[in-house]
């Protein structure tokens, strides 16, 4: 049975759009622990 | 440079000294302040959700996820990603782990320190000797495929890049220990991942997803098959041997000790989610090869040699640097985790129960550095044979699941049955992996280690006394 197109499409898609946001959430999360003084 | 090379190896040299140059500075900028015991093993006890999180993920995301992913997506189709993401399960169940971990151990060091005050002697030798053996696989499959990796994609000998990768790791997890590893950890994370996003949407540039699909239908159909057998004996293989190795590595409850107080179910859950899609990120792109007419000599190369198609120099560049951040972002944390699991585990409790926090600090220094040395021996004495332990280690650790998961909730798990669990599991495990093949080794160990879990509670239960893990403090 092979993976149709729309499937194919949304995982490369979508895991290439989570992929993406990873680093900016990281980086926001960091200054947000900064800001906090819970750097470590 | 060697057949496949995609990058100059005078290029690749300056890459090679300039991150080493700057891990190790970073590594010392942030663990200079790390005087004790604490601070250096354990990054004094209260790391943040941002650094957290980043170290989860950095660990977690090796050579194998950046070069291996897209080689299964190359041989075992989508299957090939999906089992490869499926290892973010292991991430996600020690989530609420880590919170009870913090919870039940404020003050513990190592994972051999739950197994022995929850499990008594017997099982903690067991554990130890299970542990050590998949940390040391781990660290010559590490340091090989740091080696061979570099000199795959520059041609720079095997041994100049495992030497090189090895030392600048020992280095700056020396000059500062948890800290050192947790701070380059979160540049590593940011590295990687936005290497392989870029690479990832370069390819998609190069050729629409359509193109892809239409492609593979034609000339390797089965790549896209929803029910391919092998694909889904390995994905469930992979699920269960990632668990073993989170569930017991002390590379994991090393992190669970050290994150600050709320922050360890947080940080290893949002790990998990952000891990998910990566390996499909890096990996897919090793289907886009028919649809480039791209002619791939070796599939372990294919990930490379698509990102050299479709970027040119600056993808085989974009690759070098990735390839270096994984390996060093896992190489450093497996130093400083085992260097504590000796240091705690054998040097005090078997060796010098009164030794005071700063014979330790020396022998967690000493310990790392030796750690680094042996590792280089092994690789330098043998490049593939010892390379595949890590394989067998599925069996080992798979066996410490339910040992470790039963232990933290279950009052009623035994003593007996957690060292049976491990004993049996692990030799059950080994035989399945000789007996049939690597993909049923973790599956087995699994199985076994539960039937022993679940038999001898019924049987024997016992009702342990959770104040008991508190002794562990200081």
């Amino acid at each position: 049975m092979t993976i149709p197109l729309f499937l194919f499409d949304a995982l490369v898609y979508g895991a290439l759009a989570v992929s993406s946001l990873a680093p900016i959430l990281l980086l926001v999360l960091l200054y947000r622990d900064w800001k906090a003084g819970k750097l470590w | 440079m060697s057949d496949q090379a995609i990058l100059d190896p005078r290029i690749a040299g300056v890459l090679l000294a300039l991150f080493s140059v700057l891990w190790v500075f970073l590594g010392w900028w942030w663990g200079r302040n790390a005087t004790g015991l604490e601070d250096y093993m354990l990054a004094g006890r209260k790391v943040g959700l941002a650094l957290g999180t980043a170290t989860a993920m950095a660990t977690w995301v090796t050579s194998n996820t950046t070069m291996v992913a897209p080689q299964l997506a190359y041989q075992l189709g989508v299957w090939g990603m999906l089992g490869y993401s499926l290892g973010s399960v292991g991430l996600l169940l020690f989530a609420p782990m880590a919170k009870r971990i913090r919870e039940l151990m404020p003050g513990g060091f190592t994972s051999g320190d739950f197994i022995r005050l929850r499990y008594g002697t017997f099982a903690w030798r067991v554990f130890l000797l299970v542990s050590l053996t998949y940390s040391a696989g781990w660290l010559v499959s590490l340091g090989t495929a740091g080696g061979l990796l570099i000199q795959a994609l520059s041609g720079i000998p095997y041994l100049v890049g495992m030497t090189v990768i090895l030392t600048i790791c020992v280095l700056y997890t020396l000059l500062g220990g948890l800290r050192a590893v947790i701070g380059t950890d979160f540049v590593q994370t940011i590295v990687i991942i936005t290497g392989a996003v870029i690479v990832g949407y370069m390819t998609l540039g190069a050729v629409d997803l359509e193109s892809v699909h239409a492609r593979l239908s034609e000339t390797r159909p089965r790549l896209l098959d929803m029910l391919m057998p092998a694909s889904l004996m390995f994905l469930f293989n992979n699920l269960l041997f990632g668990v073993g190795e989170i569930f017991h590595s002390n590379v994991w409850w090393s992190r669970a000790f050290a994150f600050g107080k709320g922050v360890g179910f947080k940080a290893y859950l949002l790990a998990g989610l952000l891990w998910i899609p990566i390996p499909i990120a890096a990996g897919f792109i090793a289907l886009a090869a028919p649809a480039i007419g791209l002619g791939v000599p070796r599939a372990d190369m294919v990930g490379p040699l698509v990102a050299a198609e479709v970027l040119g120099a600056a993808g085989a560049v974009l690759l070098f640097i990735v390839v270096f951040s994984a390996i060093a972002s896992s190489l450093d944390s497996l130093l400083a985790a085992t260097s504590d699991l000796v240091v705690e585990d054998v040097y005090r409790r078997h060796l010098r129960p009164s030794a005071s926090q700063g014979e330790l600090r020396k022998a967690a220094s000493g310990t790392i550095v030796v750690l680094g040395v042996l590792t280089w021996v092994v690789c330098v004495l043998d490049v593939t044979t010892l390379a595949k332990l890590l394989h067998f280690t599925g069996a080992l650790v798979a066996s410490t699941i339910w040992p470790i998961a039963a232990g933290l909730y279950w009052r009623r798990t035994n003593r007996l049955s957690a060292a049976l669990a491990m004993l049996l599991g692990s030799i059950g495990g080994l035989a399945a992996y000789f007996a049939i093949g690597f993909y049923v080794a973790a599956l087995v160990g699994a199985a076994i280690s539960m039937f022993v879990v679940l038999l001898l509670t019924w049987l024997r239960p016992g009702r342990f006394d959770w104040r008991k893990l508190q002794e562990s403090e200081g």
